[in-house]
């Protein structure tokens, strides 16, 4: 049998598509079986039912997953279009760069490689540290959940591995590039795995060839920070505009650890993300940050979930987003507090600016507590710019252009004074500003 | 037929005359949206596949009369107008211009 495929012949998500990516692939014996059992779920479970609370508000009549192919291992990429920002002017401990969900480059400081690190291909790192993933690879992302997490925990082509030893501490931060081409597919995986004490940086960016390109993303990430530990994780979504994306993203927290998440939304047509964080440790602390900025007819949902399964434990969730045009952002947020997680402290907050009237942003916020001992607060807020600050800053010689980005700088400022990172804050600021459309 | 007939240009092949059957809605794909066709006393008309009150789909809703209901809360839209006529739909969705080329039907679709 040929193993060799001509990028004209038609390759599918199907059974062929699957035997096919299997010959292709050099995986262990535990990596396949695990793939096998995600593959047989992915035939088993329907598409999201619309009725379902998570998908209600999301219309996947558009999406046709035979329009895309599965990325073949054998062919080389090569995107040089797709643009980087996060680590402009910022000295680094590592990078990784893959392509169409294939990892095309990866360096790590040998200092930190001496200390036990690992950060690297995914693939690569399921074979020479098997000891590493395995009790973590798809242990928080329920392969049953729906049929995107089934298809990308059964097809995931390669992602991005981190592993900092007990009480290693990473002092320069860590980048991830993930380019995807004109109607590519994009099934990476990331896994993030700190040990006790560890601390570390990672920035992580998403972008496509084209700033209109086509795209199937089907990724998970997976977040462990072990006791102690400290983990500071930024993402940048910035997919070309008529690009699918889906992704399932964990975090577990143990005792007396932080996490500082950034998420950014820029790209993509549509978006289903589905985030959680575990707080699984006496002590845990959780600070999830969320930016939106949407045009034309783009569609993001957030279904966001802060679980506090211990005592004393914080969360504290702030999404904003700004809508342009016919877009539309859907936030759904849950606080549960487990049965006998008391003194928790969960917190959690989506402010949308409505720059059109046409655009929509629906705001879901819940809370499911069955413990005593809690403070849980949420709150939403909605609205559009106000005209009087507008007139204000067009009073002094600014256009309505540079009068919405600044009031649109100043709607994000407080989230951007909660990112300790300049880099980030700089590569977002500049993001958002490309956004904002010349208004008349 | 008393059809919205005629040869203007920006508007997209959207089905065959044939496939719509009297006060049946369809809902298709017309340049990436979901648009609903519906033919009323033979004239067709157009209006967004979109609820105003959810932002859900009205594909599946029952026609009554000139209004299509969402399956969901009941809101109902004019078809002939997009109009929102009942709570909890405020506001009317869009109503796009239809032109029979033949036994073609094509759409004009609007932004806003």
């Amino acid at each position: 049998m040929s193993t060799t495929m001509a990028r004209s012949e038609t390759v599918a998500f199907d059974q062929a598509g699957f035997n096919g990516f299997l010959d292709r692939r050099i995986d262990p014996v535990w990596v396949t079986q695990a793939r096998k059992d995600a593959w047989t779920a992915f035939e088993t479970l329907g598409w999201p039912n619309p009725r379902d609370e998570n998908w209600l508000r999301s219309d996947l009549r558009g999406f046709k997953l035979s329009k895309y192919s599965p990325t073949n291992e054998t062919e080389s990429q090569s995107i040089a279009t797709a643009p980087v920002r996060l680590n402009v002017g910022v000295e680094l401990a590592g990078a990784i760069r893959s392509e169409n969900g294939l990892v095309t480059s990866e360096t790590l400081d040998p200092a930190y490689a001496a200390k036990g690190v690992v950060f690297g291909s995914l693939s690569r790192c399921v074979r020479d540290h098997a000891e590493l993933v395995k009790k973590h690879l798809h242990a928080q992302i329920d392969i049953n959940s729906d049929r995107f997490a089934a298809l990308q925990a059964a097809m995931w082509t390669d992602g991005y591995f981190l592993y900092v030893p007990k009480n290693v501490v990473i002092d320069k931060p860590l980048h991830i590039h993930a380019a995807m081409g004109d109607g590519s597919a994009d099934l990476s995986h990331t896994l993030v795995v700190l040990d006790e004490g560890a601390e570390a940086t990672v920035l992580y960016e998403s972008s496509s060839a084209t700033p209109a390109a086509a795209g199937f993303h089907c990724g998970g990430l997976e977040l462990v920070v072990g006791a102690r530990a400290n983990l500071r994780y930024v993402g940048l979504q910035d997919w070309g505009s008529n690009t699918w994306h889906f992704a399932h993203k964990r975090a577990s927290v143990g005792q007396d650890a932080n996490i500082q998440w950034t998420i950014a939304a820029v790209g993509s047509k549509f978006a289903q993300v589905d985030q959680r964080v575990a707080l699984i440790g006496k002590g845990a602390n959780s600070h999830v940050n969320g930016v939106l900025f949407t045009r034309d007819r783009q569609h993001l949902t957030y279904n966001t979930i802060q679980r506090h399964s211990a005592t004393h434990c914080t969360s504290d969730f702030l999404y904003k987003a700004v809508l342009q045009d016919r877009s539309r952002t859907v936030w759904r947020g849950m606080i549960k507090v487990d049965e006998g997680a008391d003194k928790t402290d969960g917190y959690q907050r989506n402010d949308n600016l409505l720059l059109s009237d046409n655009a929509r942003a629906d705001s879901i916020p819940g809370l499911e507590i069955k413990a005593d001992d809690v403070r849980c607060t949420h709150g939403s807020t909605s609205g559009r710019v106000d005209e009087e600050l507008i007139f204000y800053a067009r009073s002094r010689g600014f256009t309505r252009q540079e009068a919405i980005r600044m009031i649109v700088t100043g709607f994000f400022q407080q989230i951007f004074d909660r990112i300790t990172i300049d880099s980030v804050r700089e590569a977002l600021g500049a993001a958002i500003a490309r956004q904002v459309r010349q208004y008349d | 037929m008393t059809s919205n007939t005629g040869t203007s240009t920006n508007f997209t092949f959207a089905c065959k005359l044939s496939e719509l059957k009297p006060n049946v809605p369809l809902s298709i794909e017309v340049n990436d949206r979901f648009v609903v066709l519906a033919m009323l006393d033979g004239t067709v008309f157009c209006i967004e596949d979109i609820c105003t009150h959810d932002g859900g789909t009205l594909g599946d809703g029952e026609l009554i009369g000139n209004c299509l209901v969402c399956p969901r809360h009941g809101a109902k839209f004019d078809l002939r107008t997009g109009d929102a006529m009942c709570m909890p739909a405020t506001e009317g969705t869009l109503s796009h211009e239809v032109e029979i080329r033949g036994e073609e039907v094509f759409v004009q679709l609007k932004d806003n």
